[in-house]
């Protein structure tokens, strides 16, 4: 099977080095598993991707882009002329605007489906077969008929190590782009350095004093607020306890009412 | 707004207690009384007793940092129920202009992350403006939400067909024409926002921490620096950034859109030929993904019991790391800093004392239930409930319980 | 036989013969040697220097079990001069000389002595330690050629012949040649290659006195990294792999072998041997904890790491570097730089990282830091401490490397407690604050040279660009980074442990500390600084210093254990039997001691770590600290 992976220039969350992002790096392992599998990048330098080889990839094309512009068109260009039988990508691309909307593009521009949020896959015959995130280990399988674009779900396989000698065997080729106009407007943004707001907490007090709003806003609070203490209870009060708060909590199933079935 | 006038003498004369007949005319007052307005003022002595343990023939008090003040249990942590019957319904006839949101409105319920992106909804519709809520199949609960107008579109939403379902809603908002439309960024909301967005050719801005009239922001480039935008057509909604509307309950009045819901339909073969749902087996799940995970520690020796007390929660096990070590429990099951950092929503502790690296496994978590014979173990202080008892004890009765339940169950049916 | 040629040309002959067939039986050998890359190695020095190579630094180990000390002198020594004496006798005039035969028979007898010594470490039962297949019949050959030796020489002295002499002579034949036979694959291959490996020692500044533990940086640009197969490994390298004795000491000090973990450092040696050819015989030693036997195929270029090699990956990472191995090896084998060798064309070439070690490795290399946390917060352990910057100042008698356990929230007391002793004694010194980035010793230990290298540069660079006398560090790994490794970068500094610094401000007079002499303490030695830099009296010194009651572990020094936290092990974590802090503390309960005293993070957080510990682990500048205070 043929595969492209779509790369894109990521930033370390804490040290801002040019990396290849976690996602797409997933992607590679994704691929690496199902075949033969190309590196591609629109921008306008692709030395962070260029992790990419040391971690599963052999061969990476670098479209080269001004800095900003739409990678899509060139990207469509390219895959057009690949035929690729998968498209991988990350959920969202870094460097650009980081909507997360260059697979979907892609897929409408090279009429392919889009299939979201995949753990794993196999090839079948003519077919893959998709498991697709749900959330907390849930998955629904899918058999698509390809070709497809896929994006990759962060509970994917953790990347493979970086191998410097894999890295220093691979090759990323510059491949001139044809020129393109953007397909969608942008949108005009206004940028300042990020500040962090507070994560809205459950249950958060609307009164109370300054501390308790204070550990709201930390995350100190929730279920350590609410602490419950029963000291040395009969077990079996201990035991009903436990049920009603798991229940109220919602992790544990109420038990059915009589009559139910 | 300004304060009330205070009237000390007054206030003085009503606190005067009535002196038995033939005492000296020397004037009483009774300082304990609360005033009426104010903040009230603290006891620390009742406080204090608050804090006694029940049981022990010694005094024992929780001096834990984090017990308040009065014992309230936890319910308050519960979403607010959808619907306040108690208040009067808000009706907004004529909205200016509409604001719409796409919940993910999974089971024909909404989420905790569906009633956010209702909220931030809400705050763009302002007074005038009115909130329409699309679903695909009925929702329960929008008015309370904050939705004036709820539209069904037709549709199976069993069916997985996100391409077939993007252009349906598509449509049906290319005929209700919205100011903004919001979706949540989450699993299937943010890959529909993106169809959508694709569809319509409009931009998206993904991922909003804060929704206001004045401008949405985002973060971007690995949170270094976010972008603030004014509020576009199309826009999606981080989880747990944006407050629930917390007004009166709306009308939530259905509302037909004329879509002509064929237009944009797909005439290639489908592509998915067959889509089956794998709900995740608790037993297997790797640890960091687990909702519910059931833990042994030191305290316990019957392991026996211990599994079958997760296999009857439907929890996913776990153990410290003296149980890993000890080949008690495979490897994998290890929480804390050298095993599995978890995202569960409920931690459930049985005779684990918490060591600062096993806490920092679970500092994700949103509720902890701890079972353990020492009051002073930094488990039982991290925990929601905490139960000072031997956890060997404790399971049995749990069994008990659930069987007894199950039991009471199958006698019925 | 003695019709045709008289005795005294036969006997000697007899030895001439042996030493054709050894020298035979070691080219044999040696032409394996031959597959490996080459290396430089100053012959003529080490010739000249084998004698006291052998005699001192070989002997200094072999002593500290002082049987095998006088064994070894005894048998060899009486092998040697009985065989040498022997060969001289080809010289007619010498073969005439009656009473000169008394003394071969003289030498003889010692040799038959020290062959019983031999003997009885393996019959009746055999020391658990030592390899059983062929070493089983070294005794016999041993005893076989000395007696038959000493019933030769003793006929040749008193000038009798007769029927005893053809067998005697036979005797003595049958166990020489049987000796040089064995100098291929048997137990007298470790005398020859022994011998050679001295003289073409990869390392041969362990012999002048300094500890050469440095591990020597790889050309990343060369078309192989790292060992595969054996054929990667340098000619002198396998050698030295051939000088094993399999005596077992390595596999005793072993901390992963003690602790049930597939590592045992002989069969792994043994595994590289075997590797190499499959002629070897089978190995009779003591398994892998786990049992697992090398499978797979042999031979210059068979591939050795691997599920269906020879060895087993887990082996591989179980590994923590301590050098317990290589500084208990008679033979001067360096097991450390095998196994980082090994793990360097997993890592380099196929990135075949232990899971779990991913994840620090990757951000090490693209956050400088193993837990991706901002190098900007390794500062903050020492909130409301004044920590002076030295990019505010750019001089500073004492630059303070904090390392890695700056970021652990329990490492920071002791980094507090370091900085108010430095406070205290009125230091001049500065932090290089969010410029410092990890040394990359775990990197490097696991095989990630590449990415060592690259922070390497960067440190060097930084530390360049500041003026300061020297470097204190309480991360003897990171002291070892920086004192040893770096140079190799560039990067020439002045490096001190916070244990020597302080005890030099103590004797300066700059702290004053009282007496605790209510505190049972016992010291355990850090790796990383007692092996690989000998530095094992300053901290003990410290503790005298502020008084308080001192044991010593069994194992302590130079010879102490590991705590389970060098090389990368707490990230690999191969699963094992037991682990390896724990049995660590057990035997610093043995010494009744309240307190443990440590002087690394690393051996910190691996020691406090134990459950149900009764001792408590305090760093010697806590406990310092809490003297000077007291003193006050």
């Amino acid at each position: 099977m043929r595969i492209a992976v779509l790369l894109s220039a990521g930033r370390h969350p804490v040290s801002g080095t040019p990396v290849l992002p976690r996602l797409e790096a997933q992607a590679v392992r994704l691929a690496a598993g199902l075949g033969e599998a190309v590196g591609l990048h629109a921008g306008p330098d692709a030395a962070a991707v260029a992790d990419a080889l040391g971690q599963g990839l052999g061969r990476i094309e670098h479209l080269h882009l001004a800095e900003g512009a739409d990678p899509v068109p060139a990207l469509a260009a390219r895959l057009g002329t690949l035929a690729p039988d998968l498209v991988l990508a990350g959920r969202r691309g870094q460097g650009g605007p980081e909507s997360g909307m260059v697979p979907y593009a892609l897929a409408e521009a090279l009429n392919l489906p889009l299939i979201p949020d995949v753990v794993a896959g196999s090839a079948g015959e003519g077919t893959l077969r998709l498991d697709q995130s749900l959330g907390r280990g849930a998955l629904r399988r899918l058999v698509v008929r390809g070709p497809v674009v896929v994006t990759v779900h962060p509970d994917a396989p953790a990347p493979l190590a970086y191998a410097y000698g894999r890295a220093r065997r691979g090759t990323v080729e510059a491949v001139t782009p044809a020129p393109a106009a953007a397909s969608v407007p942008e949108i005009a943004v206004e940028e300042r350095p990020y500040r962090r707001r507070p994560k809205l907490v459950k249950g958060a007090p609307a009164g109370g004093s300054a501390a308790e709003r204070l550990k709201a806003a930390t995350g100190e609070s929730g279920a350590v607020a609410s602490g419950r203490v029963l000291v040395e209870p009969d077990p079996e009060d201990a035991a009903r306890e436990i049920l009603a708060y798991l229940r109220q909590i919602g992790v544990l199933a109420p038990p059915a009412a009589p009559g139910d079935r | 707004m300004s304060r009330p006038r205070r009237d000390p003498r007054a206030e003085r004369a009503s606190r005067q207690v009535a002196s038995a007949a033939g005492e000296a005319a020397r004037p009483r007052y009774d300082r304990t009384a609360r005033r009426g307005a104010g903040r009230p003022r603290r006891d620390p002595r009742a406080e204090h007793e608050r804090r006694r343990l029940a049981g022990g023939s010694r005094p024992r008090y929780d001096l834990g940092q984090v017990a308040p003040p009065e014992g309230v249990p936890s319910t308050e942590a519960r979403p607010r129920p959808a619907a306040e019957t108690a208040s009067k319904i808000l009706v907004l006839e004529a909205p200016a202009f509409l604001v719409a949101a796409v919940p993910d409105a999974a089971g024909g319920r909404l989420s905790a992350h569906d009633r956010q992106v209702l909220g931030a909804a809400r705050a763009l519709a302002g007074r005038e403006g009115g909130v329409a809520v699309l679903t695909l199949g009925p929702c329960e609960g929008c008015g309370g939400a904050g939705a004036d107008r709820l539209i069904q579109i037709e549709g199976q939403a069993e069916v997985y067909d996100p391409a077939g379902r993007a252009a349906r809603i598509a449509a049906a908002l290319a005929a209700l024409a919205p100011r903004h439309v919001l979706f949540p960024e989450s699993l299937d909301g943010g890959d529909l926002a993106r169809r959508v967005a694709v569809r319509m050719g409009a931009p998206l801005f993904g991922n909003a921490e804060v929704v206001a009239a004045g401008g949405l922001i985002r973060p971007a480039r690995g949170r270094r620096v976010e972008q603030r935008a004014a509020p576009g057509l199309l826009a999606t909604v981080a989880p747990d950034a944006v407050a629930d509307y917390a007004g009166p309950p709306r009308e939530a009045r259905p509302l037909a859109v004329e879509a002509d819901g064929m237009a944009g339909r797909d005439t290639r073969p489908a592509p998915i030929l067959a889509a089956t749902r794998v709900p995740a087996d608790p037993a297997t799940v790797p640890l960091a993904l687990a909702e519910f995970v059931t833990a042994a520690g030191n305290g316990l020796h019957d392991l026996d019991t211990f599994r079958q007390l997760v296999a009857a929660l439907r929890a996913t096990p776990g153990a410290s790391r003296v149980l890993c070590d000890a080949g008690l429990m495979p490897r994998h099951a290890q929480v804390g800093a050298s095993g599995t950092v978890l995202a569960a929503t409920c931690y459930f502790a049985l005779g684990i004392s918490g060591a600062p690296q096993h806490l920092q496994g679970v500092a994700g978590c949103e509720h902890v239930v701890a079972v353990n014979t020492d009051l002073h173990a930094a488990m039982i202080e991290r925990a929601g409930l905490a139960i000072v008892q031997d956890a060997q004890a404790v399971m049995p009765a749990l069994l008990r319980l659930l069987a007894q339940e199950a039991g009471g169950r199958g006698g019925v049916s | 036989m003695t019709s045709l040629m008289p005795l005294t040309t036969v006997f000697p002959g007899l030895v001439w013969l042996m030493a054709a067939l050894a020298l035979v039986q070691g080219l044999r050998r040696a032409a394996l040697w031959r597959v490996g890359a080459a290396a430089p190695v100053a012959w003529l020095d080490g010739l000249a220097k084998l004698p006291r190579r052998y005699l001192v630094d070989v002997h200094h180990v072999v002593a500290r079990n002082a049987y095998a000390s006088r064994m070894h002198a005894v048998v060899a020594g009486g092998l040697l001069a009985a065989s040498i004496l022997t060969a001289l006798a080809i010289l007619p005039p010498i073969a005439g000389f009656r009473p000169y035969w008394l003394v071969v028979a003289l030498a003889f007898g010692v040799t038959a002595i020290g062959s019983l010594l031999v003997g009885a470490r393996r019959y009746p039962e055999k020391q658990k330690r030592l390899s059983a297949g062929r070493f089983q019949i070294l005794p016999f050959l041993l005893v076989a050629y000395a007696v038959g030796g000493t019933a030769t020489a003793l006929l040749l002295a008193l000038g009798v012949g007769g029927v005893f002499a053809p067998l005697a002579l036979a005797l003595a034949a049958a166990g020489g040649l049987g000796l040089a036979f064995e100098v291929r694959h048997g137990p007298m291959r470790h005398a020859a290659a022994g011998a050679l490996h001295l003289v073409a020692h990869p390392r041969p500044g362990r012999f002048e006195g300094r500890p050469d533990t440095a591990l020597q940086p790889l050309d990343l640009d060369a078309p192989r990294l790292g060992s595969e197969m054996p054929a990667d490994f340098t000619w002198n390298r396998l050698l030295s792999y051939d000088a094993c004795v399999s005596c077992g000491r390595c596999e005793i000090a072993c901390p992963a072998f003690a602790a049930g973990q597939p590592l045992n450092p002989k069969k792994l040696i043994q595994d590289l041997v075997a590797g190499l050819s499959p002629a070897e015989p089978a190995y009779a030693g003591n398994p892998y904890p786990g049992g697992r036997a090398g499978e797979g195929e042999r031979g210059p270029l068979a591939r050795l790491i691997g599920p269906d090699a020879r060895i087993h990956p887990d082996t591989l990472w179980s590994c923590t570097t301590c050098r317990a191995c290589v500084e208990e090896c008679p033979m001067m084998i360096e097991h450390v730089d095998a196994v980082v060798s090994l793990r360097r064309h997993e890592t380099l070439e196929r990135g075949a990282l232990p899971e779990k070690a991913v994840g620090p490795v990757t951000e090490l290399r693209q956050a400088g830091e193993p837990g991706g946390r901002p190098l900007a917060a390794r500062t903050d352990f020492a909130a409301g401490l004044d920590l002076p910057l030295m990019a505010g100042r750019e001089r500073a008698a004492v630059l303070l490397w904090l390392g890695e356990g700056a970021y652990d929230l329990r490492y920071g007391r002791t980094l507090r407690a370091l900085v108010r002793l430095l406070r205290e004694a009125g230091v001049d010194f500065a932090v290089l604050g969010p410029e410092e980035r990890d040394t990359g010793d775990l990197a490097r230990r696991l095989g990630d040279e590449a990415t060592f290298q690259a922070l390497a540069r960067e440190n060097v660079a930084t530390l360049r660009k500041y003026r300061f006398e020297r470097i204190v560090t309480a991360d003897p790994h990171a002291l070892h980074a920086l004192r040893n490794e770096y140079p190799a970068f560039g990067g020439r500094f002045a490096v001190i442990h916070h244990t020597a610094f302080l005890l030099e401000l103590i004797r300066g007079g700059k702290l004053n500390p009282g007496r605790l002499p209510d505190l049972a303490v016992t010291y355990h030695d850090p790796c990383y600084l007692a092996r690989y830099n000998g530095e094992t009296e300053a901290p003990r010194a410290v503790l005298d210093a502020i008084g308080v009651a001192r044991s010593e572990m069994a194992r302590s020094g130079r010879r102490a254990m590991c705590c389970g936290g060098g090389g990368g092990a707490p990230v690999s974590d191969v699963p094992g039997e037991r682990r390896i802090p724990d049995l660590r503390m057990a035997q610093a309960a043995e010494t009744g001691a309240g307190i443990v005293a440590v002087a690394c993070p690393s051996c910190t957080a691996m020691l406090e770590g134990v459950p149900d510990r009764r001792a408590e682990i305090r760093d010697v500048a806590e406990l310092l600290l809490q003297a000077v205070e007291a003193g006050r």
